[in-house]
């Protein structure tokens, strides 16, 4: 049987400030999606914008090239990635300050 | 055949669970609180149980020293704080503490139950120095139910109170506080005194806290190593007599520590949950970063 997690990373939290996940081990797993369910909570026009990073050390990250769509109001989205490595985290940036959203973001991993 | 990855253990004559988190996580899973409210909500609380730190399976690598691996293997079960925390004596902050459940029910008449564990611990090394300081206490306990009562019966050792090196073991016995006390003066809390001393019951900045008792004399050096990416593997036990409903011992590296005098607190049974046994370990956070807890296997075994 292969190995699975799926991991609860950040849980209906609210982000006024650019953010990173909670980074998760990953080196056992050879596939991962990223799951995001985001809520914009105040009225303007500034996106969210995620990305995935990876990690030799689980401290220093770099861009590993895959990115969400910039998201507005309620959105559902996901993203594949794979020979990641030993670590994977997404980093949230919000383009406009006074923006607001709460977001719920899972990663799934298997062997 | 020998097998040394069970032989580095002491159990009891029936072993419930042997888990090598080079298998996986063995039904070890995050705590979370009871999303029984309309959109799924949670009860409030004065702590806010749904941010702890995800639990994950480790490769125990750092920055210069790469892989270090598990005890007899590549992987670890790692429990990952978040890099928050607060003063010693107010609630935990939201996310400073992770904390592994694994959740069983009793199968045989109570006699000995006993909870060991090979583990490590250490901070994120994301800055220079060394972090002992900055890592508050780690444990690990039985949440338990019969007809009678519900029981948590469990250690930790409380490494460093705000920044302050205490390296002292504890053991779970409540003080006689009211349940507004044991929620940190808070009325209508979903807790009642003795219920989730992982978080619950005052502290005070001398170390003590009003779910658990110092074990006398119980000051002990952990290993905690000259930088912090070195762990080296520690030996953990902790024996209870179901029957008799008292502590038997510690065993923490190779020194034991008679627990005889202390019992569990009792507490009026919760719906629904009556056999529960679930063993579950944490760690918490004194500082403004990310500690690690490494478990490399655990033995629960009864007799």
């Amino acid at each position: 049987m292969r190995q699975f997690q799926t991991s609860t990373l950040e849980q209906r939290k609210t982000f006024d400030t650019d953010f990173e996940t909670h980074p998760l081990e990953v080196a056992w797993a050879s596939e991962a999606i990223f799951f995001v369910d985001v809520e914009q909570l105040d009225e303007g026009s500034g996106s969210l914008h995620l990305k995935v990073q990876i990690s030799v050390d689980g401290v220093n990250w770099l861009d590993e090239g895959t990115i969400f769509e910039p998201i507005r109001g309620k959105e559902r989205a996901f993203r594949r990635v794979s020979h990641f490595g030993g670590w994977l985290r997404l980093k949230g940036e919000l383009l406009e300050s006074g923006s607001l959203y709460k977001a719920t973001i899972h990663l799934v991993i298997k062997e | 055949m020998l097998d040394y990855r069970l032989d580095k253990f002491q159990p009891l004559k029936h072993i419930l669970c042997f888990d090598d988190f080079d298998n996986g996580l063995c039904g070890w899973t995050n705590l979370m609180p009871n999303y029984t409210l309309d959109n799924f909500g949670v009860r409030d609380s004065i702590v806010e149980k749904t941010q702890w730190g995800p639990i994950m399976l480790s490769s125990g690598t750092f920055r210069f020293s790469g892989t270090h691996g598990s005890m007899d293997g590549i992987y670890s079960l790692k429990l990952a704080t978040r890099p928050v925390a607060n003063p010693y004596q107010e609630p935990p902050a939201p996310g400073s503490i992770s904390h592994a459940i694994k959740r069983l029910t009793m199968h045989r008449k109570p006699n000995r139950l006993q909870f060991e564990m090979w583990y490590a611990y250490t901070t994120e090394q994301d800055r220079s120095g060394l972090s002992e300081n900055d890592i508050r206490a780690f444990g690990v306990s039985f949440d338990m139910q019969d007809a009678k009562a519900r029981n948590f019966v469990g250690v930790r050792y409380v490494n460093s109170v705000n920044g302050e090196l205490k390296k002292e073991w504890q053991v779970m016995q409540a003080n006689d506080v009211s349940d507004n006390d044991w929620a940190y003066g808070t009325d209508g809390d979903w807790c009642k005194r003795g219920v989730d001393p992982m978080w619950y019951g005052r502290r005070y900045p001398d170390g003590r806290a009003d779910g658990y008792q110092f074990v006398p004399d119980s000051r002990q050096e952990l290993c905690y190593n000259e930088s912090d990416d070195k762990i080296n593997w520690l030996y953990l036990r902790l024996t209870y007599d179901l029957g008799e409903r008292r502590y038997v011992e510690l065993q923490s590296r190779d020194k034991v520590f008679d627990l005889g005098q202390f019992q569990p607190t009792d507490v009026p049974p919760y719906a629904r949950i009556e056999g529960l046994l679930n063993p579950v370990i944490w760690i918490e956070n004194d500082s403004d970063r990310r500690i690690f807890l490494f478990v490399d296997s655990v033995v629960i075994s009864v007799d």
